[in-house]
């Protein structure tokens, strides 16, 4: 009887492993890269990108919203949840205003997983850091997405490209990181660091 | 052992691999057309959304503006009454002059009152919901799509002048190429000297008018139009204005750099012109009629 309790007791936490795995995603804000809300939550941002980001511009640039939530997601959560992120921000940019649709997406998860490395115990809440993933990450979106862009025929002029966008927009998403850090420091954090 | 839960955990590296052949995969779709459906659905959905902010977006900006123009405002209602009691006179007049105009038309049997710009069909007013997602595309949704007649290739005009081209199509949306896209091309004329070019988009600056031959000179402030070659555009609509030119004798052609004369910053309606046959390619050589070539008297002489 005994032996018997003991071949059962493994079977039944296996089951109950695959229960745990098989329940549908929480919908609290904190855990928000595992559940659905997200979808909406960064089309109501790309939204405000296509509308009201242009208005904001300066020097004719002006700052990508569903970027710095992607790195601000892989500060806070690391690659895993930015790169779902990242795939899906992309897409509702891509849909919402011209270009290829999946090009933002992928420049979006390589950023995320470039950026991911901020999210470390040790020095994930130095101040720079956010500045410094928001730099790197725009110039690596921009690389990427220019890239793709090309393989499917727009065309760009490479001196242009750099000294009129993506250097003034490197700086203006930083800066608007920088002034976001603080409320980027109060959101909940997952404490899995690598 | 740590819980891993659907994306959230797992191997980066599938994870990762599976989400960046899904985005190859649309936008391989996407480039061969077979994703319009599915582009469609989205904006049916998103347009309302982005119509409504669009418009309290507008007027946020209309208020931020009148406020931070207040001071001046005083000032300006004089200067308007002042002008407002000039253009009444000049309404009377022109009034007058509408009328001689009207019959003069009677007379030579006008069918209809002739615009300036040779537009062919007519024009449906749109709204501009949607801008740019990133930096480096110049393209605008608007809220027409196949369901109000709109077609790829259609020219898009407001009053200032030339905005851009539909370039895709949905069933309630369209989003337009803007001239200032590197990507876009139009055939040009110079009114005052005749002198035919390209405008090209450039990246975060003034489009550019290349290919002008040589040999004439560019005046700064004349007036770039729609040359109506290539059969993208109709002929005649403005583009914008040379501020400055780039000519060396070394190179083949000179430049321009053109200012456009619609203010892109505020492009809120635009007109697209609908019944506009815009033709992408020129037949083919081969299939012309072949022409005996017999050389004239003049060239034989020369």
């Amino acid at each position: 009887m005994r032996s018997e309790i003991a071949r059962r007791q493994p079977r039944e936490s296996a089951a109950e492993r695959r229960t745990l795995s098989a329940r549908p995603a929480s919908l609290s804000p904190r855990e928000w890269g595992t559940s659905w809300v997200f979808v909406p939550a960064l089309g109501a941002a790309a939204i405000f990108q296509v509308v009201v980001a242009p208005r904001l511009a300066l020097q004719g640039v002006y700052p990508d919203l569903v970027l710095l939530l992607v790195i601000g997601k892989s500060l806070l959560a690391g690659r895993h949840d930015a790169v779902v992120w990242g795939f899906t921000g992309g897409l509702w940019m891509d849909i919402l205003s011209g270009g290829a649709v999946g090009a933002s997406s992928l420049a979006l998860m390589t950023t995320a997983l470039l950026t991911g490395i901020g999210h470390n115990a040790i020095f994930r809440r130095h101040l720079f850091v956010p500045f410094i993933a928001a730099l790197s990450g725009t110039l690596v979106f921009s690389l990427v997405y220019v890239g793709i862009l090309n393989i499917v025929g727009f065309r760009f002029q490479p001196d242009l490209l750099i000294t009129e966008i993506v250097v003034p927009v490197c700086l203006y998403n930083g800066a608007v990181m920088l002034l976001a850090t603080p409320l980027l420091n109060r959101m909940p954090e997952k404490a899995d660091y690598p | 052992m740590r819980e891993q839960r659907g994306w959230s955990g797992g191997n980066l590296a599938v994870k990762f691999t599976i989400l960046a052949l899904t985005a190859i995969l649309l936008l391989a779709l996407q480039q061969t057309g077979r994703l319009g459906t599915l582009e469609g659905l989205v904006t049916l959905v998103t347009a309302p959304g982005q119509s409504g902010l669009s418009s309290l977006t507008d007027r946020l900006s209309n208020s931020l503006t009148n406020l931070r123009n207040y001071r001046n405002l005083q000032q300006r209602v004089t200067e308007l009454e002042l002008i407002t009691q000039g253009l009444i006179v000049e309404n009377l007049r022109l009034k007058e002059v509408e009328r001689e105009n009207q019959r003069l038309r009677e007379l030579l049997a006008f069918a209809e009152t002739r615009p300036a710009f040779e537009l062919r069909g007519g024009q449906i007013i749109a709204r501009v919901i949607g801008k740019n997602a990133t930096n480096f595309l110049d393209v605008a949704m608007i809220d027409l799509g196949s369901r109000h007649g709109i077609h790829v290739g259609m020219p898009v005009v407001n009053e200032q002048g030339l905005v851009g081209r539909i370039y895709t199509v949905t069933a309630t949306t369209a989003k337009m190429l803007l001239i200032t896209d590197p990507s876009s091309t139009v055939n040009t004329i110079l009114q005052a000297s005749r002198l035919t070019g390209i405008v090209n988009g450039a990246p975060g600056s003034d489009p550019v008018m290349g290919f002008i031959p040589q040999g004439t000179e560019v005046g700064i402030g004349e007036v770039v139009l729609t040359s109506g070659m290539g059969g993208n555009f109709p002929k005649g609509i403005p583009v914008g204005q040379v501020v400055d030119v780039r000519q060396k004798d070394v190179d083949v052609f000179q430049e321009a750099i053109v200012r456009p004369t619609v203010n892109f910053g505020r492009l809120e309606f635009v007109m697209v012109v609908t019944n506009f046959d815009p033709f992408e390619s020129v037949p083919l050589l081969d299939t012309l009629p072949a022409q005996p070539v017999e050389p004239s008297e003049e060239t034989s002489e020369e």
